[in-house]
């Protein structure tokens, strides 16, 4: 009886499972796949993208004459739910372009699906290097890590460092991408071999950094260099102040989050990192459009994965608006002549390889807000 | 009936076997020239998953070593496999960090040769840990081997010149998204462990799962029979790692957290330790009831009514399902039985005499 019981509930599951799915289709919809971390270690980064893309698709729900209808699909944060979220965008919801993913692993394991199927790409917010090598129909539509590495080098001997130490985390792929090319550009500009004065490594979830910065302070460095996320760079700015060092701190993009300043206090202060934008200082008018957008939605401001979501967004419609079709393969190449785009995140061109060229926006904390300092052309 | 000879019935089994296998053939046959890609990927999985929950059923459901080192050894086997595979050109342009150690560095190996360097690594890796390890009983066996598997993870994010570091490799040749790769080594993995299990050593497994003291006063060794089949079940562990790298074509040591190790264990259990049948039929249902709740996390329409896409639903609604197993069948869907042909037939021959019982 309780065998009965039992598989007659989860009959009742399945069937309720089942029956909701029903959607209606009217003018045949220009059909554009999203898959994100919506859930998962990453998922904080995958629903502000998210928000990005909901509010361009409200602000130009049509291209071509047809309306845009967005599918959405849960990557867990993990690389095989990756590959299968675009195989299920690609052959059920049939769509012709796609945007994806937050977190450069992710991106990989769906770039593979897509390259195959023959649909185009664009990720967000994907940095690695290695997510558009040897791929034809892969996109991104922020920066790499061996560009903002070189702006972060640049900047530190501009600012008369001689002798940097770097922080990093050896388990992201970012971390480690932004230390390596931060080394090789800040070598090449010093010409000394040595100029890298301590690399020491952290783990994700690290709390303590203390042996670490210990290190760092008896290298005699001038400046510590921490690609790492915002939660780590606080609690690193906290120690290292702590310990009484007050040598120039930087960062890259994933330090930019208010959760910098509110978990630093003040030990945020002088923090100079590399971004895509500043949500205080839009520099475009499509910036500005974008912030009270989405101030006005979401009664919040926006960061740098809300801005990129909305930036991919806008570059995909655009590809089809200018392939004048919905044909993947004329989208891939309108995608690829991307020039001059006027994105929020800056004026995007697509090169050679699929990735966006753009400026950089370097953000210094002052009085716990994040100023406007300077804007690196690539 | 059962323990009598019968050879009428054991020519019968055979003839139903083969002709099963010939079926399960066919069906993959077709399944390859006709099935979407998105589908064979979701058959695919459900293979790879199927060899992952029966070598670890082998370790934790028949010899009850409380192991969670499972996706260490994936790890191995797959990072193993990738460098073995991948061609010298892509190794050249994806390792940004630091060149390839050499020998990995000019070796390609076909598949196959790869996929059985990839198990036998893991199987030494396993034995080389399972000699200290093996020692440990229970939860300390657990909390061991699940501090094994965090350390190859982070080792392999420390080596950049043989691993890549956190940047991960990809580019690794796809041959496992063809059903004749991954049902073929689940068809070998279910063959050589239920084989072992039915076997004398088999017999040994289970006393020493049973009562480790009583087991070894019957003259069981005990150490050795642990190691066999801790070393067995890393080996097909290192095997579904490296299919699994290959189906994903790309892999990096945030893959190989200790999350996966726990989805196996859930198919492992809800499919019913110590019963093989069990777990491959749960890892299709896991793999495919996973994909086919998708669709609930879309948005969707009642009138005018507009509900907003849900991600994680299915999570909830997959929970519902396992918690909705552990109640009603508290030793997993197949608590511990297996598929036998007997079965089948003792069922048939009962409903016919039941049949005639009626009539007459």
């Amino acid at each position: 009886m309780r065998r009965v019981t039992g598989f007659l509930v989860l009959v009742l599951i399945a069937l309720l499972a089942f029956a909701i799915p029903s959607v209606s289709a009217q003018q045949e919809p220009i059909r554009i796949g999203v898959y994100e971390p919506m859930t998962g270690p990453m998922a904080a980064g995958g629903q502000m993208t998210w928000e990005g893309i909901v509010l361009a698709h409200e602000m130009t729900p049509t291209v071509l004459g047809r309306p845009i209808k967005l599918f959405l699909a849960d990557n867990k944060s993990d690389k095989v739910e990756s590959a299968n979220a675009v195989a299920k965008l690609i052959e059920q919801d049939k769509v012709i372009a796609i945007i994806g993913s937050y977190g450069s692993s992710n991106s990989i394991a769906g770039g593979d699906v897509a390259e195959k199927a023959g649909i185009p790409m664009m990720t967000d917010s994907a940095t690695n290097p290695l997510v558009t090598l040897d791929k034809e129909y892969m996109f991104r539509a922020c920066f790499i890590d061996p560009f903002q590495g070189e702006v972060m080098a640049k900047f530190a001997y501009g600012e008369g460092v001689r002798k940097a130490a770097i922080l990093k985390d050896v388990a992201q792929d970012y971390s480690v991408g932004l230390s390596n090319y931060f080394k090789k550009t800040f070598i090449a500009l010093t010409g000394d071999p040595k100029s890298i004065v301590a690399e020491v490594a952290y783990q994700t979830g690290d709390q303590d950094f203390s042996a670490q910065l210990t290190q760092v302070i008896n290298s005699k460095a001038e400046a510590l260099f921490v690609p790492g996320y915002f939660g780590d760079m606080a609690l690193v700015a906290k120690q290292l102040r702590q310990l009484g060092s007050k040598i120039l701190l930087m960062g890259g993009d994933a330090i930019d989050a208010p959760e910098l300043v509110t978990i630093g206090g003040t030990a945020a202060e002088g923090i100079v990192f590399s971004t895509f934008y500043s949500a205080d200082a839009p520099a475009t008018p499509e910036a500005k459009k974008f912030v009270d957008a989405f101030k006005a939605k979401y009664g919040k401001t926006p960061n740098a994965n809300g801005a990129l979501g909305y930036d991919t967004y806008n570059l995909v419609v655009d590809a089809i608006r200018r392939a004048n079709s919905d044909d993947p393969k004329k989208i891939r190449d309108a995608m690829a002549s991307t020039k001059d785009f006027p994105a929020v995140t800056g004026s995007t061109t697509i090169d050679e390889s699929g990735d966006a060229t753009k400026d950089a926006v370097l953000l210094k904390v002052v009085d716990g807000k994040f100023t406007y300092l300077t804007t690196v052309k690539p | 009936m059962l323990g009598v000879y019968n050879p009428a019935r054991a020519r019968l089994k055979l003839l139903l076997t083969f002709g099963g296998l010939a079926v399960l053939a066919a069906a993959i046959w077709w399944g390859n020239a006709n099935l979407s890609s998105y589908n064979l990927r979701i058959l695919n999985l459900a293979g790879i998953n199927a060899i992952l929950a029966v070598s670890m059923n082998l370790i934790f459901g028949f010899t009850g070593l409380f192991s969670l080192g499972h996706a260490g050894f994936m790890a191995v086997g797959a990072y193993t496999c990738a460098l073995l595979t991948l061609p010298v050109a892509t190794k050249d342009s994806i390792f940004l960090l630091a060149p390839l150690a050499w020998p990995f560095s000019v070796i390609t190996l076909p598949p196959i040769a790869a996929v059985v360097c990839a198990g036998a690594t893991a199987g030494l890796m396993a034995y080389l840990t399972g000699f200290p390890v093996l020692r440990l009983r229970g939860d300390y066996l657990g909390i061991a081997t699940l501090g094994f598997a965090e350390i190859i993870r982070v080792v392999a994010n420390n080596i950049p010149s043989i691993t890549n570091g956190a940047l991960g490799l990809k580019g690794i040749p796809s041959f496992a998204s063809n059903l004749w790769w991954t049902w073929g080594c689940v068809g070998i993995t279910v063959f050589v462990i239920s084989r072992l299990v039915n076997s004398v050593y088999g017999r040994s497994l289970l006393a020493v799962r049973e009562d480790e003291v009583a087991a070894e006063i019957m003259g069981v060794n005990r150490t050795y029979h642990k190691t066999v089949a801790y070393v067995i079940g890393s080996f097909f562990a290192g095997v579904g790692g490296a299919l699994m790298g290959s189906l994903v074509t790309t892999i990096d040591p945030k893959t190989f957290g200790f999350t996966l190790t726990f989805n196996i264990l859930i198919i492992v259990v809800a499919g019913g330790l110590g019963s093989i049948t069990g777990s491959v039929l749960t890892s299709v249902i896991y793999t495919v009831l996973l994909e086919a709740l998708r669709p609930i996390e879309a948005s969707w329409r009642i009138g005018p009514l507009r509900v907003p896409e849900i991600p994680g639903l299915r999570m909830v609604v997959f929970s519902l399902v396992l918690l909705v197993i552990i109640l009603f069948y508290q030793r997993g869907l197949f608590g511990g039985r297996e598929f036998s042909w007997d079965r089948v037939l003792d069922w048939i021959d009962r409903r016919r005499s039941r049949k005639q019982g009626v009539r007459a």
